[in-house]
């Protein structure tokens, strides 16, 4: 089933309670993962970095590792890197590294040991923290409710393609565009055409998930000069199975909904400040009295809600 | 006899409901406040019981309705009065997907628009919608009544088994499998009668009738590119 949701606020302000909110709100939908897409004040020069490392007790050498892939690529750590203090054997972990020369060449670096240290998301301003657990489970292990931001993603996951791990949960980050990520409600039925397609051209998925393939597919039409809501109506007719998702941006949140209208999505607010989600009552934990919704049921829907911090 | 009020806010939705049915045996009508579009609210009531809710509500509000008469202020989200086989239910606004599935009887009136597959499924009743009912509306209908003053969405009663779609505006597109009839004039009067009981006025509209072509109650798998909508 699943559960998505969207927000984005006027002013930055505390994006991360926010969001652990309307999944706390939606934990009924898919308690198996639930990750956030976060974005933060954009960093004037380096990138934030999020891994997980499959085996805590091997951290130092992975990271041992990844420094030494990163420093050949030219970059290097601009912080020491910030692990979480859980007992799960995954650990998740921050980093800031200076400015990427080339990052597609950096991630398909990276990536060389991603069977133990894989990196989840890339980014200026975006974070993706995503674990095995309810919101409150994710929120409690990675702090998720103290981040401030602008905007950011939720999801909450009930697998059907692929496996319960933290990697293969949502959101979804588009290897190798920064900042770029999705969360996705539904089945993808031709994913593993369009998947090969991409990796011919040199992608690269890091799981089983179908929902993988959204958020690369999209940037790379988006990369061939297509503007984003004609890359989104272009998935519809492309995408082929049961899908509404979310794809944000430093700049936007987007969505496109598959034509035959079966995963719902609602939002409130106004074009400024928004709160969208799978469900009513989810917007309505960030907006308690009653107001106008609108409700996105119609087969083949798209729009954009633009970030206004970045476009001023 | 005055009112009860129940608020939902952010408590249970089985402790609410508790208070529902306890009010309804006490023979008293009741007033829900602060429903923050919550699911599974006024679920299996029966005859006698009188619910309003003030705001909007979330899925499967007044589901297997065995008589009871519920309104809702605003919205309804997915599937409202689903498999219902008795009673009212009145929704002031919107109503979501799959409003009335499964429906076997009772009465489902809807002020506005109502969401993809209203209807999907229904086994007997009304659903009377004031504005429009969207996309694949009355999919798989079986038994009963919709009469849309506004018209409907794409692929209107697709597959319709039995049962009855009226429009009082054109569809957008019919659905396969359908066949549009022109309507009787006793049939027209006892549709207008419908509406008249809903306190609507005789809709200046000239009415479309859909019902099944009844092809597809043969159906052959030699057929099957026919059915196809890929």
């Amino acid at each position: 089933m699943c559960g998505i949701a969207g927000r984005i606020l006027k002013d930055p302000g505390p994006i991360g309670r926010d969001l652990v909110e309307l999944m706390d709100a939606q934990v009924h939908r898919g308690a198996d993962s639930t990750g956030f897409a976060l974005y933060g004040q954009p960093l004037e020069s380096g990138y934030i970095v999020r891994a997980v490392g499959f085996e805590r007790s091997r951290l130092d050498s992975d990271l041992e590792d990844f420094k030494s892939i990163i420093n050949d690529q030219g970059c290097e750590f601009a912080e020491d890197p910030v692990a979480d203090e859980a007992e799960s054997r995954h650990v998740s972990v921050r980093m800031v590294v200076s400015e990427i020369p080339n990052l597609p060449r950096w991630t398909k670096a990276v990536d060389e040991i991603s069977s133990r240290f894989e990196v989840q998301s890339v980014g200026k301003s975006l974070e993706i923290i995503k674990d095995i657990g309810t919101a409150a489970d994710v929120a409690d292990k990675h702090g998720v409710r103290e981040y401030g931001g602008t905007h950011g993603l939720g999801h909450a996951r009930l697998a059907t393609e692929s496996s319960v791990i933290p990697t293969a949960s949502h959101p979804f980050w588009a290897r190798p565009f920064p900042d770029v990520a999705i969360v996705h409600n539904g089945q993808i039925t031709n994913y593993y055409l369009l998947r090969d397609k991409l990796e011919r051209q040199g992608y690269r998925f890091m799981t089983a998930n179908d929902s993988e393939l959204i958020a690369v597919w999209i940037s790379d039409r988006m990369r061939q000069g297509m503007e984003k809501p004609e890359a989104l109506r272009d998935s519809i007719k492309e995408i082929d199975g049961v899908f509404t998702y979310l794809i944000a941006d430093r700049n936007s949140i987007g969505f496109a909904k598959d034509k035959w209208a079966i995963k719902p999505l609602v939002v409130m607010g106004e074009e400024q400040e928004i709160a969208v989600a799978t469900e009513e009552q989810a917007v309505r934990r960030i907006y308690l009295e009653e107001g106008d919704v609108e409700n996105f049921d119609g087969p083949a829907m798209t729009h954009t809600w633009p970030v206004m911090m970045e476009a001023a | 006899m005055t009112e009860i009020e129940i608020e939902v806010g952010a408590r249970p939705i089985r402790e609410i409901n508790e208070e529902i049915r306890s009010a309804a045996a006490a023979g008293r009508s009741v007033v829900v406040k602060d429903t923050r579009s919550r699911h599974n609210l006024a679920i299996g009531l029966g005859e006698g019981a009188r619910v309003r809710f003030e705001g909007s509500v979330g899925y499967y509000c007044g589901g297997l309705n065995c008589g009871a008469r519920v309104e809702i202020g605003r919205n309804a989200g997915w599937a409202v009065g689903e498999a219902m086989s008795d009673g009212e239910i009145v929704v002031n606004g919107y109503a979501g997907m799959s409003a009335g599935t499964s429906m076997l009887g009772g009465l489902l009136h809807i002020r506005g628009d109502a969401g993809p597959r209203c209807g999907v499924a229904m086994k007997g009743g009304d659903i009377v919608v004031e504005g429009k009912i969207g996309y694949l509306s009355g999919f798989m209908a079986h038994a009963g009544r919709i009469v849309a003053l506004g018209g409907a969405g794409d692929a209107c009663a697709d597959s319709l088994w039995g049962g009855e779609v009226w429009l009082g505006a054109s569809p957008k597109s019919l659905g396969v499998d359908t066949c549009e009839v022109e309507p009787d004039p006793d049939e027209v009067f006892e549709i207008e009668s419908l509406l008249a009981s809903r306190g609507l006025g005789k809709p200046e509209v000239d009415w479309r009738k859909i019902v099944s072509a009844q092809r597809l109650w043969h159906f052959q798998s030699r057929d099957a590119k026919a059915w196809l909508m890929i």
